[in-house]
This record gives C-alpha cells, structure tokens and sequence, in this order.
C-alpha cells in the first residue's frame, strides 16, 4: 500500500498533474468566492477540458476545483457576509463578525487552516480505510437517514439568539417555503397558485443572497445619515489580530479534528452533502465549547468548526465513490461522470484495475490541499484589502454580485425576482426580530427529510415497529436529546447575572 | 387609410419574407449553439449532451455550448427552449421524460408537437434490478412474489419516467409494487444493495459498477447488451413496449430546414469518431445514432403508448 502511495506521488510529481492541480485550485478558489456562482458550475465548464487529457491531471485538476470552490466559498462570507456556497453561512455567521472587528485576517487564516486540516484528516480516511466505512454507509437506509437529519435540525438551538421561540417559528417557515414547487416523490405541486415559474420551488441561490445579504445593503443604507454608524471598516493595525498563532490553532485542533470526524462520517453516506455535516459540527462546537455565547458573534472555534467539516466531506465523498460507485452529492455525481469517461470505473475493482491512476489521484488530493495552503495564503493581503475597502463601494459591488449571481446559475431571469421578492422578506425577518440562520437551516434540510420520510414511510407501511428496530434510530434521538438538553442548559446558565469577564474574541 | 395600412402591411411582410429568405440562405451555423439541458450537471443527459457538443463544436466551427437549466423535472428548461428563436440557436436535449412522458402525465406549457427531432446518439435498457443476495433468482419469482403488493421498488418520483415505464411493465405481468422514490436512481440502486428496498428500476450507467461488482442481480432488462449476457428481456416475458431512456437532440417547430439537415449531417460525422463512441460506451449508455422519418414515427408511437397509459393511470 505504502508503495503504491509512494508511486501515486511520483506519478504527481510532473509537469501535467502539478499545472492541472495548480489551475484547479485557482478556478476553484474564485468561482467559489464569487456569491452565486459555485464550485459545481466551474466543474462542469471544465469538464470536457478533461477528456483529451491523461485521467490523472484530468480529475485531479476536477477535484482541486472541488476542494478549491469549498474553500473559496468562505472568503466572501467572511468578507462581505456573503456565503458563495451554502455550507459556508455559518462561516460567514462567526467570520463576518471578526471583519467587523477588523479581524478579516483572523478568520480568513481560520477558515483556510481548518478548511486544509479536515482535507488531509479526511484525505487519509480515504486512502487507508475506505472501504471499511464504505460497508457502514451503506447500513444507513432512508430510515436512519430520516434520525441523522432530525438530529441536524437540533443545531437550530445553536444559531438562534435570545429567542427559542422566534427561531422555531423562522425554522417552521423555512420549512414551509422549502416545500413550493413540484414535489419530486409525488410529482404534485404545492403552493405554485399556477404559476409555472414556481414549480421548481424558490432557487436557494437568489434566495440565500436575499434572506441574508441583501438586508445587511439596506441596513446600510438606512444609516447613511447616522453619523455614529462606521460605515468603514478599519483593519486592526495589531498584526496578531489578522492572523492565527500556533497556540490559537492547537486550542481548537481539538475541535477541527472532531469536526472533520463528524464531516468524515457524513460525507461518506451518500446523498447528504456538506451543509448537514457543518451543522452538526457546529452545533457540536458550540455545546462543548466554555463560552458558547460568543458563537456568531466571531468566534473562532465556530469558523473552525463549518470549515473543517464541510471541507472533510469533500475528500470523504469520494469513499462511496470510489468503493462503492455512489456519487454522494451532486459535485461527485459529476466527477463520477468524469471517471467514466476517462473509461476508469469508480467500484471496488478500481484499486485493482487502475492502481497507478487511483493512487496518483489519492497523492493529488494531497498536494492539492498544499496548493491550496500556499496559493490562497498569497491571496490574503488582497482580500483583507477588500474589507477595508469603505462600505459604500462594497455595497453596490455586493448588490450587483447579487443579481447578477442570482441570474447565471440557471440563467433564469425568474430568478432575480425571487432575489427581489426574498430581500424584502429577509428585511422584514429583521425588522420583526425573526432569525434568517434558523430559517435557512430548515429550508436546506426539510427536503432531504421529507425524501428520506417518504421512502422510510414506503418501506415500512404498517409495520411501524421498524422504524426502531434500528440502533441508528436509538443513537440519534438520543443525540439529538443530548443536543437540547444542553442547549437548554446553556440558555438557563446564560441567563444567570452578566458573565464574568468579556473577551473580544473566542479563544476558548 | 384603409388602403395605407394595406400596403404597409404588405411592405413590411414582403421586407420579412426576404429578410426570412436570406437569414435561411445564409450559412448556419454563425454564431454559438446554445444546448439546454433541462437538468443539473452530471447525469446521464447532461453527460452525452456535452460529449455530443464538445465534438459538435469541431464539426461546426462555432462553440456548442451546454446550459443547464434545471427545475420542475425538466420542464423549465423543455419550456425555455418551446418558446426560444426558432433560428436553430437554441437547442433542447430531448430525452424519453422531458419530451415523452411529462407532456402526458402532468400539465406543461408544451407537448412533443412543439419540437422538430434532430437526432438521437444513445440509449439506455431499462432493468430491474436486485441484490445479489435476493430471494428473487428469477423475474418470474419477482413477479410471484410481487403480486402480494409487498415488493418495494425503487424509483425517481411518482410522475418520472421510471414509476410510468415500471407501472406499464407491472400492469402487463400482472403484479403492482409498492415504490420507493428516491432523488436519482443512483439513490435507488444504494438502497437496493444496502438491502432497505428490494429491486429497484435503474438504466446501465447507474446500475452497471454494482452489477460488475458483483453486488446486484439483473433480472429483466428492455434488450440485450453485451455487457450483460444472459439476461431475459421484457419481450421474452411476453412484456411489449420500449423501456428505454434516450438522449438526442430536439430543436422548437419551425426552425429552417437547413439547420436540421446540417446538424444531422455534421452529427453523422461526430458518430463515427471513435472518441465519441468510446466516451458514450464508457457510460454505459449505448450508441444508438438515429435521426429521420423512420425515427419520427417511433418516437410518435411511443408518444400514443404513453398518452395511453396516462389515461390509465388517470382513471384508477
């Protein structure tokens, strides 16, 4: 085995593999920065790029796009609160917060050295024990699905603020918005009033941007005559406030390796993508972490926590791939299509048939995740310029990123109106106090449950003793009562005379 | 003023008819196809619509570029292209649901009248599948068995092509599953080999790695593949219809004459390339080049079975 990685790497080591991997993690990196346009898109761009080329700086430069868009995803939401992909609006949550406290640098180093620890953690689980957690994943069925994501919604306790109820009922509507359009397990619609235009539902691009950015724009501009609002942001002049020392890095290393672990697990059942695994790993974070009220309000622990997840899914998506020939979200899906095309078959056969090619892609996940360290390290100064850049020029840069993200990811001019349409929801959310965090959460995860419920709901039919005759099913609802439980317990301790000493930042 | 309005009017249609005359004249193609593929990158259809576009684009001298514009199980994109230039710049990656099925079996702004077929590249035999380690050895012991209303089956959604083409199957030998829908069939094939549902209907590139893999049993499938020798097909179960997914090309009624005559002949070109045809056996999908009058027919048949089928399904 050892001398077969040794292999992969010489077979990386050359002019082709290095140009592909270094082009793919900068494509990656600006396609997943820039709000609307996603990882996925850059991947399909790139797709017939790849057929003409050796299979090995084929993919490997399709999967340092992959990995490269997941990171980059972060960069705009900690600069401008703008996650360029979903799994990263808890990055932008805890990161955004640090820009305003001119502490950009910080979560910017945070997001990456998270985002490169769960990739190699998750790069060695695939290399050296896939196929064992590929036979688990397979043990997870709709109905075990339907308790882990239950689980999931348990991080609303997390990310609401001083309200429960108020983040349960924003949760509830995004449940509820969550199920316009066609259902794909009835094919009935819902809530369309015949307006064909809504039978695919609210896009979650357009609808992300203006549930959570575009209010931030009207805010601003709102303030544009209170002299005390700091519509510029400063970067802190103190240079350890923009970057993160050895100490601060091994204090959550801790919680970068649990959360990658957690990040592991989920991306190898297929069909649940990263933005589950960044919930729980935050959720997680947060109810083990000393001061879990400084989460959301630009702690680093919980950039930590999403980022290392969510990167840890990337590498771990490939296992049911590779070993099994499942894509386990839409991005594998592709890269999968990738594969077959090169004539390489992803199955267990694989570690046998294209020895040489696997493993050269297994030591090009590795250099990838070194590319990428040094490559966006070098882009720091200018984004951290960026923040500074005074808000009036960033706003109208954001508003038209906005529109014009909302309008290519289907070319679809319907919806730039559901951008329209979602701003003034989202600024009413504000203005009423209800929580856009908890109302995504329940807009992402209600149709995977809904799919997973109807087909443990089709397996089982009668016979209802089914639904826990699985452990999965005692394991997780027990989690999950862990998980309010504590939550409760936070809250209750929260509220006890104000805390003993404030810090300015999470280091805990 | 009667009379003022007349010769405008005639003007204006003679200064269209010529204007019409010389854009047909004219060489197409002279700007970039754009090919919308009405679903999500990376399935089947996305798949072989960019493996057709990439060597489209050498043939044609100008970009072939694929968009996908997915939603409403396919019928957004299927209705973008409906009512889009009828100039042959905007093509739709036609396939058995979005231009068969869906007209039938829900609402849609369009039907399969609203199209001219271009060509068709492949297709894929629909299977039923099961795990290795099934009860079921054979398709008669499956249909047996799920005549009781117990046997789950894994498809896409109760209106995708797969419930319509496995209820048309079920309905002639006799049994009625019990299904299971899942996102793609790749989920359903998870499923099937992760022993939560017992058989699912899947097409080769979903299906095939667990088949070589030794991990799921083939019991029936539309026709005979090389890949998969021994297997029964449907009509040796006395089971009559098409059960296969396709993927071709479709342009919107009343585009010119000349851009399906040229991209035909340019296809014909693409379909001998060895590349081509490697990329699409890689698939799993196989290579079924097919375009003109004889085609037409079929699809038009196929089109009646399935309005048959959901004037069935409407009335239960």
């Amino acid at each position: 085995m050892f001398e077969n990685i040794i292999q992969g790497f010489a077979t990386v080591f050359a002019v082709g593999p290095i140009v592909g991997i270094i082009i793919g993690v900068t494509v990656g990196i600006i396609f997943g920065a820039i709000p609307g346009v996603s990882g996925i898109m850059a991947i399909a761009i790139m797709l017939p790029l790849t057929f003409y080329v050796d299979p090995v700086v084929g993919i490997t430069m399709l999967l340092a796009v992959y990995k490269a868009g997941i990171y980059g995803g972060s960069i705009s939401a900690i600069l401008i609160n703008t996650p360029g992909a979903a799994a990263a609006f808890l990055t932008a949550q805890d990161g955004h917060a640090l820009t305003k406290a001119g502490k950009s640098g910080k979560a910017l180093c945070m997001a990456l050295y998270a985002s490169v620890t769960g990739e190699m953690l998750s790069t060695l689980v695939l290399i050296f024990v896939a196929a064992p957690i590929s036979l688990i994943s397979l043990k997870a069925g709709p109905i075990e699905k339907v308790y882990l994501l239950l689980f999931a919604f348990t991080v609303i306790g997390s990310v609401t603020g001083e309200s429960i109820s108020r983040g349960l009922l924003s949760t509830c509507l995004g449940m509820l918005f969550a199920t316009v359009g066609m259902s794909s397990i009835t094919g009935a619609t819902r809530f369309t009033f015949g307006m064909p235009e809504l039978m695919s539902g609210f896009t979650f691009t357009p609808m992300l941007i203006g549930v959570l950015v575009m209010p931030e724009v009207i805010m601003a501009i709102r303030k544009r005559h209170n002299p005390q609002a700091n519509l510029g942001l400063t970067v802190s002049p103190n240079p350890e406030d923009n970057r993160i020392s050895w100490k601060e890095y091994r204090s959550v290393l801790g919680t970068i390796i649990k959360s990658s672990g957690i990040g592991t697990i989920l991306g190898s059942l297929p069909g649940l993508g990263s933005t589950p695994a960044a919930f729980l790993a935050y959720g997680e974070a947060k109810r083990t972490a000393k001061n879990p009220e400084m989460f959301g309000k630009g702690s680093i622990r919980g950039i930590a926590a999403a980022e290392s997840a969510n990167n840890a899914v990337c590498a771990a998506a490939m296992i049911p791939m590779l070993t099994l020939s499942i894509p386990g979200d839409d991005v594998t899906a592709l890269l999968f299509g990738a594969f077959l095309i090169q004539g390489i078959t992803p199955g267990p056969t694989i570690f046998f048939e294209h020895t040489q090619v696997i493993y050269g892609i297994f030591a090009g996940f590795l250099l990838t995740d070194l590319v990428l360290l040094v490559l966006a390290r070098i882009g720091f100064k200018f984004w951290t310029k960026v923040a500074s850049v005074p808000r009036h020029y960033i706003f109208p840069c954001v508003t038209i990123f906005a529109f014009a993200g909302a309008f290519t990811a289907n070319q679809n001019i319907n919806d730039v109106m559901i951008l329209i349409l979602f701003t003034m929801f989202g600024f009413g959310m504000r203005l009423v106090g209800l929580n856009p965090a908890a109302y995504l959460i329940g807009f992402i995860l209600t149709p995977m449950l809904e799919q997973n419920l109807d087909q443990a709901v089709a397996i089982v039919g009668s016979e209802y003793h089914l639904y826990f005759t699985t452990p999965f099913a005692w394991i997780f609802t027990a989690l999950a009562a862990i998980s309010v439980y504590s939550t409760i317990r936070q809250r209750k301790k929260a509220k006890r005379p104000v805390m003993a000493k404030e810090e300015k930042y999470d280091l805990s | 003023m009667m009379k003022w309005t007349k010769t405008f009017t005639s003007i204006a249609a003679a200064l269209a008819i010529s204007l019409v005359t010389v854009s047909a004249q004219a060489e197409y193609p002279k700007k970039p196809i754009n090919v919308i593929v009405p679903w999500g990158a990376g399935g089947d259809s996305d798949l072989t619509t960019r493996v057709w576009a990439d060597a489209m684009e050498k043939e044609l001298g100008v970009p072939v570029v694929v968009i996908n514009k997915a939603g409403g199980g396919g019928v957004i994109g299927t209705t973008f292209v409906a009512n889009a230039k009828k100039d042959g710049y905007t093509l739709i990656n036609a396939g058995l649901s979005n231009v068969l099925v869906t007209p039938n079996f829900s609402k849609t702004p369009y039907s399969f009248d609203s199209f001219v077929p271009v060509v068709k590249f492949t297709a894929v035999p629909l299977g039923i599948l099961v795990a290795k380690d099934s009860e079921f050895k054979t398709f008669d012991d499956f249909i047996a068995a799920a005549k009781t209303n117990k046997v789950t089956q894994g498809s896409w959604g109760a209106a995708s092509s797969g419930t319509i083409l496995a209820n048309i199957i079920a309905d002639q030998a006799g049994y009625t599953p019990k299904f299971v829908h899942a996102n793609t069939t790749a989920e359903s094939m998870v499923s099937v080999i992760g022993g939560h549902i017992d058989s699912a209907v899947s097409f080769p590139p979903a299906f095939g790695p667990h088949v070589k893999a030794d991990r799921a049993r083939i019991l029936v499938m539309n026709s005979k593949m090389d890949a998969y020798p021994g297997v029964p097909t449907f009509a040796d179960y006395n089971i009559k219809g098409s059960f296969e997914g396709w993927s071709g090309i479709f342009a919107p009624k009343g585009v010119p004459e000349e851009v399906v005559t040229t991209l035909v002949e340019a296809t014909k070109k693409v379909m001998k390339d060895p590349k081509v045809l490697q990329a699409f056996n890689n698939m799993g999908a196989v290579v079924d080049f097919r375009y003109g009058e004889d085609w037409v027919k079929d699809l038009k048949e196929t089109y009646a079975i399935m309005g048959e089928a959901a004037a069935k399904m409407k009335k239960k």
